[in-house]
């Protein structure tokens, strides 16, 4: 089972974790797949290694000595939009929600099935590449309101100034976009942008939405542009 | 058993309260009587001594006038007797020779007793108490030596006796009185006394019925802050070993995880491998990776129920349809038993009463879609499938999600049990003899007590088991469009009015 990324060769992926046999055994796995592997047992470590060696994609486990996996979380979204997974404890508290507020775009939980991470990986590569397919449509780029969002080029403006989106925030926009006044569900996003329909959790949508409405909307608790619709899931609207 | 020490027996069965109350009414009895008879004794005598003495002065004053008439030449003695300043109550009589004059025209019989003629006859003076027609009376005679006669003066001491009768009453009632006066401040003293006792009574139930915080106020009086300190340091204590012990669970499942994760990495790195492997090696993997998975499933769930445990279990509310959810239950379980490579029938008939997928509940859907899945799993394990789902609404304020099975049913004596953890009941009854983790039912009832729910096995009407699951639907207001996803977050409550919960 390796990946059918291009290159996969050169894809890293930085594992922090502090329990040094699940980093053994992760970078087995992970290395078995084709991924290059960087460690690092802390948070601090992380963010010198992130430097260093930037990585296409990052594992974060939520419980780390020192900085905790929230904060490193934080301090690499500061610097980039690389897709980030964390590691969480548990399934009902606010750590999942903590872990995606912090800007993670997906969680697993401990102990997590191998092929399930391996499977949100792929799904988080994939979508970290979005113009290789154009699989949102033919839609170059569009207007809403205040807000111009140009696929071609990645990026989203807003009054002419661009907005920093993290892919995955990109891509629910641009999934959004790509149906104009039409409602989608929790589940075709989580399909669409995820890219996986049965590991998904409402959640990742909702935050996510809570974060894209953070940086869109002038007034983020009475959204203009992405709109709830109850029982149903969301739509965009200019 | 004698009959004395039953009867102590009895009075110890009575509550405190009744019977400080009772002690407090006899004594104050007890006192108010015996005060009333020394004041009845001393003035009945008083009384008594006056009356005799004022009698036996008037007597002689008059004995001395009858026998100032019998001297004189022409005695007229039954005027004289009328004429005596006597009052309505005294008569007078006048023996002379044995011959009787008495100034009542009343003609009784003669009052005065042969004992008290015999004794004045020898010429002395002498008074005798008697009843002269129902009346206490004095009779004071008075020998009149000189003349041969004597003076006898019946008085009559009805008036004394009316007021001593009069006492009586009042002394009586003031007892009446001043007994229930002692039961009522009893009463009230006792209640005053024993309102702590009954916070305490109160708490220690609080605290058996679970809630660990319960403590008491140790600002009272000095004698009883001393117990309420006791019962606070057991409470901490109990606290402390409950929370301990539930840490404990909580503990062990959370160090668990971190090896299990490194087993679950490294099963998959051999599982890619699989076609590299020779046969043998390929069973054992096989049955590697399946233990795996069950020690990771058991691992959550020992987790899951540890949070229940520990109190910190809370409900992320959020609105969804009751179709919806069952729909989407539905889907993560084919999608987990596709994934673990096992059959699953595809399409399980979910039927509904009149349009109970529409409603809208306001629930954690996280926990009611593990409810489903974990009686559809059971459903697999122990009744041979799953033969329908139903969703009903008993009532507007409820929903019923209800998962019929093809089995055999669950005996009587078994509904109750099977939600126990780690309940094995007959172990022919299951299919695969070591499937599931031993939790799923006991989770299914946290999960649905924790709503305030509660769930039950039924026959199902063509045969097999039916498990109910009853929920509320929620709270009337609904979230705003804008903060739905937030939802609500709500503290467990440890108490909930469930069947499960009530049966024991």
């Amino acid at each position: 089972m390796t990946t059918t990324y291009d290159s996969a060769a050169t894809t890293r992926i930085l594992v922090v974790e502090d329990d040094q046999r699940i980093r053994a055994s992760l970078r087995l796995a992970l290395d078995d797949e084709g991924y290059v592997v960087d460690e690092a047992p802390t948070g601090e470590d992380a963010v010198a290694s992130f430097t260093a060696n930037p990585p296409d994609l990052v594992l974060i486990d939520v419980m780390l000595p020192g900085m905790d996996g929230f904060s490193c979380c934080q301090a690499l979204r500061r610097e980039s939009d690389v897709p980030i997974v964390m590691v969480t404890a548990r399934t009902d508290t606010q750590d999942i929600v903590n872990g995606l507020e912090a800007g993670a775009d997906d969680y697993v939980t401990k102990p997590f099935v191998m092929k399930e991470l391996s499977a949100r990986i792929r799904a988080l590569l994939r979508r970290a590449h979005p113009l290789a397919q154009g699989d949102t449509g033919d839609m170059a780029s569009a207007k809403f309101g205040d807000l111009e969002i140009r696929q071609d080029e990645g990026v989203v403006r807003q009054d002419g100034t661009d907005l920093h989106l993290t892919k995955t925030e990109f891509r629910l926009l641009c999934e959004l976009a790509a149906h104009p006044g039409k409602v989608l569900s929790r589940e075709d996003l989580l399909d669409r942008v995820w890219g996986y329909d049965y590991f998904g959790d409402g959640r990742l949508v909702d935050v996510h939405v809570r974060r894209l409405r953070t940086k869109v909307e002038t007034d983020p608790a009475n959204p203009r542009h992405v709109l709830t619709v109850r029982g149903l899931g969301y739509k965009l609207a200019p | 058993m004698t009959g004395a020490t039953g009867a102590r027996h009895r009075f110890r069965r009575l509550g405190l309260r009744t019977r400080v109350t009772l002690l407090f009414a006899v004594g104050s009895m007890a006192v108010s009587v015996a005060l009333a008879a020394a004041t009845y004794a001393t003035a009945r005598q008083f009384l008594v001594h006056q009356g005799e003495t004022s009698i036996e002065h008037q007597a002689f004053v008059n004995g001395s006038l009858i026998l100032a008439d019998l001297r004189s030449p022409r005695p007229n003695l039954p005027q004289d007797l009328l004429n005596l300043d006597n009052g309505p109550n005294t008569d007078s009589v006048v023996s002379i020779d044995g011959k009787l004059f008495a100034s009542s025209v009343t003609g009784r019989s003669n009052p005065v007793s042969p004992s008290l003629q015999a004794l004045v006859s020898h010429g002395t003076p002498a008074t005798q108490f008697t009843l002269s027609s129902g009346a206490p009376a004095l009779v004071v005679g008075v020998p009149l030596p000189s003349v041969n006669a004597i003076y006898y003066e019946i008085s009559s001491l009805d008036q004394a006796a009316r007021t001593l009768r009069f006492l009586l009453l009042t002394l009586a009632l003031g007892a009446l009185v001043m007994t229930i006066a002692g039961a009522v401040v009893g009463r009230w003293a006792s209640g005053r006394v024993l309102r702590p006792l009954a916070n305490v009574a109160q708490a220690a139930a609080d605290l058996a019925g679970g809630e660990l915080g319960t403590r008491l106020d140790t600002s009272g009086a000095a004698d009883l802050s001393r117990l309420a300190a006791s019962f606070n340091r057991m409470a901490d204590n109990l606290q402390a070993r409950i929370e301990r012990e539930a840490r404990f669970t909580s503990d062990v499942s959370h160090e668990l995880r971190s090896p299990l994760t490194t087993l679950s990495a490294a099963l998959g790195v051999l599982d890619t491998h699989r076609d590299e492997m020779p046969e043998r090696s390929r069973k054992a993997l096989d049955l590697l990776d399946a233990e795996v998975h069950r020690f990771e499933a058991m691992v959550a769930d020992l987790l899951e129920i540890s949070r229940f445990d520990s109190g910190v279990a809370e409900l992320s509310l959020e609105e969804v349809e009751a179709g919806e959810l069952l729909h989407e239950a539905l889907r993560a379980i084919t999608a987990r038993t596709r994934q673990a490579d096992s059959a699953c029938e595809a399409g399980i008939p979910v039927e509904t009463t009149a349009g109970a997928e529409r409603l809208r509940l306001l629930i954690d859907k996280r926990r009611i879609e593990r409810v489903i899945a974990n009686l559809v799993d059971n459903a697999h394990t122990y009744g041979d499938g799953v033969r329908r789902l139903v969703i009903e609404a008993p009532d507007p304020a409820h929903v019923r999600f209800v998962v019929e099975d093809r089995g055999p049913g669950v005996r009587q004596d078994e509904r109750l049990l099977v939600f126990e953890r780690f309940y094995r009941g007959d172990a022919s009854r299951s299919r695969g003899g070591t499937e599931g983790t031993g939790l799923g039912l006991s989770l299914v009832a946290e999960h649905v007590h924790l709503h305030g729910g509660s769930v039950w096995i039924e026959d199902a009407p063509d045969g097999g088991a039916r498990f109910v699951v009853e929920l509320p639907r929620g709270h009337e207001q609904v979230p705003g469009p804008s903060s739905e996803q937030t939802g609500t977050r709500q503290r467990g409550r440890k108490s909930s009015p469930a069947l499960l919960g009530t049966a024991s």
